[in-house]
């Protein structure tokens, strides 16, 4: 026969000033299998801890119901206090008698008899309820970083210094993500490329990181310390053992191909970096670019026109490193910890037929011009027209473009924008005194150390013209453009016209985020950008234990938040990978074997392939539970017909004990 | 067309036994009654004489599988069995490379009649639109065209009852209901080796034969059926006390059909609908 003791939580008067306290502790007396009940101020005090912790002694309690707040907020705390005093923790039930009670009633009578509800359920259900014991799992101590940005440099090095090994795989044929492709950095002004590149050469250099670029994550298995990934190494075409980065060949080639890092303002060879502080400095071949690899293609169909043959790279390579027997290839590798820094996209301005829907050449967006403005750019640095090439004069922006808006399924802020556009008008008349900036915005969001300063400054010391309102059409008048918008705060329609306009198109999640967070099993919103455990307290966090977010993939923000963040997931899986063992919770489901007829609907419905096969000593194939995996969320005890699947706290058996002491009163 | 069936069906039995392809072919034989159909199980080349196949071949031969794991076996199928078979197979309760499927296309089968032979049409054949095999090794019988789809007349009928009459309807039905599970026997779907209703801790359904018990019985047993219902309505058909279960099964499949557009057992790797997520879903519930 148990003996179970209730301790009832006045709470102050959260609880006690509409549950009537002594009245509960008195019905809890009275309960089956009941030996001990009373009351505490505050239950969680060390005062009320310590009177728990002598009544399981004094009154040999071998069960306990505590009736006080969510067991969200205390339930670790109470678990602690009854294994304190030689109980197993898991043979304690918490009623939540405050925010399922007393806060949400305010007749005292009622509410007390509801509490007493509530605590006869939880005596019911601890009666039926069983020691569980944690176990250990081993781990391997090397993390993986999905995403070479800024976010994930930061994140390498810092796990790197704490002495852990890192994979950092990157898409690109380079790391530095959009950070390399910016100019200058608000709201300080100094060179991005600057600041990044001595980051991104302590990555290539540090002794515990492994740069993998130019290839993908495309398989994700295991669990919290025991991940197993599959990369695939996409066929570089040449050997980076002896190849210098000279830069002969990227020189030579003469396929001209628009460059993506240049967001297709100028051109690159089909062998290339993607801009000169390329990390790592050396060339891949575009497969699907390159003139001999398409003569190669032909030749295998020879349909159509014979194209011509190249292969001028391999020719004036002085270390023959062109190695065009290279293959993708799939590597898989273990690790502990995950951290997705797969960054932003820009947004396609051009769903926004008003700013002519991607037909001017002269409205672009502001990563086009961030290229513009770039000394290692396609215009190197001067700021032309993309049209004719001439020096703007009237620049018109055009604010929350793809961000706050509705109407294009954006209504987030992207964060940043008001303050690169203040960089751009700051910049622009940096680069020509005679330039006007006019600035079409909702407001101006400048939250952030000296960020107001800065918005300040672009109004006030280079004349930006900042009109309140919304653009409702740009047409092309001649060579140059029309602006039609409303300046709202003095209700008159406005009318520029303007040498060049740039949209401050907003951020997005880059592409294949979904399908990132898919084989990760982490959650995503309806934009695609990954969610965290909590926004606020458990912001690098995922629901799946081991993987780590950070960055623009999560939400909208600056540099210097990603560098934040990027530590901050650092940190995070840098206290992981210091255990020798983790422990897991052992509230997790488990299989009776007798029961399960292997029709694995559980498997089915699992969120964290946490449902393996196993075959039984009489030859039958039947599910087992991945207690590293499972989560407990009990979606497989719903799926399963016969009931042979049972959540360990919450068991059918005292579930069902809670609601029949319910009905029968 | 029966004896040419039977023909058949005689032929392929002979020669897969007689290969060793299969240890054994579950088909149908003439009952005790002269001209009923039952099941039957043909070990031996020389017993495929007493193979037969009628209007009267009402048996879901396929529940039987599940007694052959590991034995290679050869079946005759319908079209509403040969759905079940895929159920079976999706939900891994079978294994395809021990099974020779032999595919019938159904003429629909007949009510049995007590010392006569009926000519009264199943009701499940006036809703079947699969009397073509859907799966199958070898197939007996030319594929025939299938009608418009189901209107679900008779849920429809149901339904312009209110509430309360249909309280009253299904209390009435579970007071006949004796708890034989003559149903849960007879359903392909039903394979379960610890059916809940036998289970005492926790006890989700009372022992006891009381309606209330039995309304519980088969209404959890319509739900464990829901999207999985091929709707060869074996449980209707073995009912001693003729509970209307059609009425049952048939409005959750209907409404697996409007929600998810989606037949269960139509291909032997679907993941049914209940069990599986789609992020573009509509409910059409609180959207």
């Amino acid at each position: 026969m148990s003996r179970i003791g209730v301790f009832v939580c006045h709470c102050g008067t959260n609880i006690g000033g509409v549950v009537n306290v002594p009245e509960v502790v008195e019905a809890a007396r009275h309960m089956p299998l009941v030996a001990y009940a009373d009351a505490n101020k505050y239950t969680c005090s060390e005062v009320g801890q310590a009177s728990i912790r002598d009544a399981i002694r004094e009154q040999r309690l071998d069960r306990v119901v505590i009736a006080s707040c969510s067991p969200r907020m205390h339930e670790n705390t109470f678990r602690r206090t009854v294994a304190a005093a030689g109980l197993n923790p898991y043979l304690l039930e918490i009623s939540n008698i405050r925010e399922h009670c007393s806060w949400v009633h305010s007749d005292s009578k009622d509410a007390t008899a509801k509490a007493i509800d509530l605590v006869r359920m939880a005596v019911a259900k601890v009666a039926r309820h069983e020691s569980l014991l944690p176990k250990q799992v081993g781990l391997t101590k090397r993390a993986l970083i999905i995403g070479g940005g800024i976010t994930g440099i930061q994140a390498a090095l810092d796990i790197a210094s704490a002495g852990h090994e890192v994979v950092l795989v990157e898409k690109e044929p380079s790391i530095g993500g959009r950070m390399s492709q910016l100019d200058k950095t608000f709201p300080t002004l100094d060179c991005s490329a600057c600041i990044l590149t001595p980051k991104m050469v302590d990555v290539a250099q540090h002794p515990n990181i492994t740069l993998l670029t130019y290839s993908e994550v495309k398989e994700v298995r295991g669990f919290v310390g025991n991940f197993e990934v599959d990369i695939l190494k996409k066929a570089k075409m040449v050997d980076y053992v002896k190849c210098t980065g000279c830069g002969t060949c990227w020189q030579a080639c003469p396929e001209r191909i628009p460059s993506e890092f240049d967001m297709g303002l100028g051109s690159r060879p089909a062998i290339y970096i993607p801009f000169a502080q390329a990390v790592p400095n050396k060339p891949v071949i575009d497969i699907a670019n390159c003139r001999y690899e398409k003569y190669l293609k032909w030749k295998e169909t020879e349909e159509g026109p014979e194209p011509p043959q190249c292969r001028i790279c391999e020719g004036v390579c002085p270390t023959e490193a062109i190695d065009r027997s290279q293959k993708d290839e799939i590597i898989t590798e273990k690790f502990g910890a995950v951290v997705v820094t797969t960054g932003f996209k820009t947004f396609d301005h051009s769903v926004y037929g008003e700013y002519g829907g991607g037909r001017y050449p002269d409205v672009i967006s502001s990563l086009e011009l961030e290229r513009l403005m770039s000394a290692a750019g396609p215009t190197g640095g001067e700021v032309l027209r993309p049209s004719d090439g001439s020096h703007p004069k009237n620049v018109v922006f055009i604010q929350c473009v793809g961000s706050r808006d509705d109407k294009v399924g954006r209504p987030y802020c992207s964060k940043v924008c008001c303050m690169y556009t203040a960089k751009h008008a700051i910049m622009l008349r940096e680069h020509d005194h005679e330039v006007q900036c006019y600035v079409f915005y909702i407001d101006v969001r400048a939250g952030g150390k000296d960020f107001e300063e800065f918005a300040r400054r672009a109004q006030d010391e280079t004349g930006a013209l900042y009109l309140r309102g919304r653009v409702s059409q740009i047409y092309q008048e001649g060579k140059n453009l029309k602006v039609l918008g409303e300046d709202s705060l003095i209700g008159r329609p406005v009318e520029i016209e303007a040498d060049l306009v740039v949209l401050a198109t907003g951020m997005e999640p880059s592409d294949n985020a979904d399908l990132i967070a898919q084989k990760l099993n982490i959650s995503y919103n309806t934009y695609n950008f990954l969610i965290e455990a909590h926004p606020k307290l458990r912001p690098v966090e995922t629901q799946t234990d081991g993987i780590f977010v950070a960055g623009t993939c999560v939400g909208p923000r600056d540099i210097p938040d990603c560098v934040a963040h990027g530590g901050a997931a650092a940190a995070k899986v840098v206290a992981l990978l210091s255990q020798d063992s983790l422990t897991t919770d052992p509230l997790t489901s488990i299989v009776d074997p007798m029961k399960c007829v292997g029709c694995f609907a559980c498997k089915e419905v699992c969120p964290f392939n946490a449902i393996d096969e196993q075959v039984t000593r009489d030859k039958r194939t039947i599910a087992s539970i991945n207690e590293s995996l499972c989560k407990g969320c009990g979606l497989c005890v719903v799926a399963c017909r016969p009931g042979a699947v049972n959540l360990r706290g919450f068991t059918s058996q005292q579930l069902l004990s809670e609601v029949l002491t319910l009905v029968r009163g | 067309m029966g004896s040419d069936f039977t023909q058949q069906i005689r032929d392929k039995a002979k020669e897969l036994l007689e290969k060793g392809t299969v240890e054994c072919v579950i088909g149908y034989e003439t009952g005790s009654d002269g001209f009923s159909a039952r099941p039957a199980f043909i070990y031996e080349p020389a017993e495929v004489e007493r193979l037969v196949f009628d209007n009267t071949c009402s048996h879901n031969l396929v529940k039987y599988l599940l007694n052959k794991k590991g034995k290679p076996t050869a079946v005759i199928v319908k079209g509403c069995d040969s759905r079940s078979l895929n159920l079976l197979l999706s939900e891994k309760q079978i294994d395809r490379d021990n099974i020779f499927i032999i595919g019938v296309v159904c003429p629909g089968v007949v009510e049995w009649g007590w010392n006569n032979r009926s000519d009264q049409l199943q009701i499940r054949c006036n809703w079947c639109r699969q009397h073509n095999p859907v799966i199958y090794d070898f197939l007996v019988g030319e594929p025939v065209t299938e009608g418009p789809p189901d209107d679900f007349a008779d849920i429809a009928a149901m339904e312009t009852k209110s509430t309360e009459e249909r309280e009253a309807f299904w209390r009435e039905q579970a007071e006949h209901c004796v708890r034989c599970y003559a149903c849960r026997q007879a359903c392909p779907g039903c394979y379960c080796i610890d059916c809940f209703v036998e289970q005492l801790d926790p006890e989700w359904v009372g022992i006891r034969i009381a309606p209330e018990e039995n309304l519980m019985w088969n209404t959890i047993r319509a739900f464990h059926l829901a999207g999985r219902c091929i709707s060869c309505n074996e449980c209707e058909r073995v009912c001693p006390v003729n509970i209307p279960l059609s009425l049952l099964n048939r409005r959750i499949e209907r409404e697996v059909l409007g929600l998810f557009d989606y037949r269960a057992g139509m291909s032997e790797d679907a993941v049914a609908p209940l069990i599986t997520f789609m992020k573009d879903e509509k409910l059409g519930i609180g959207e």
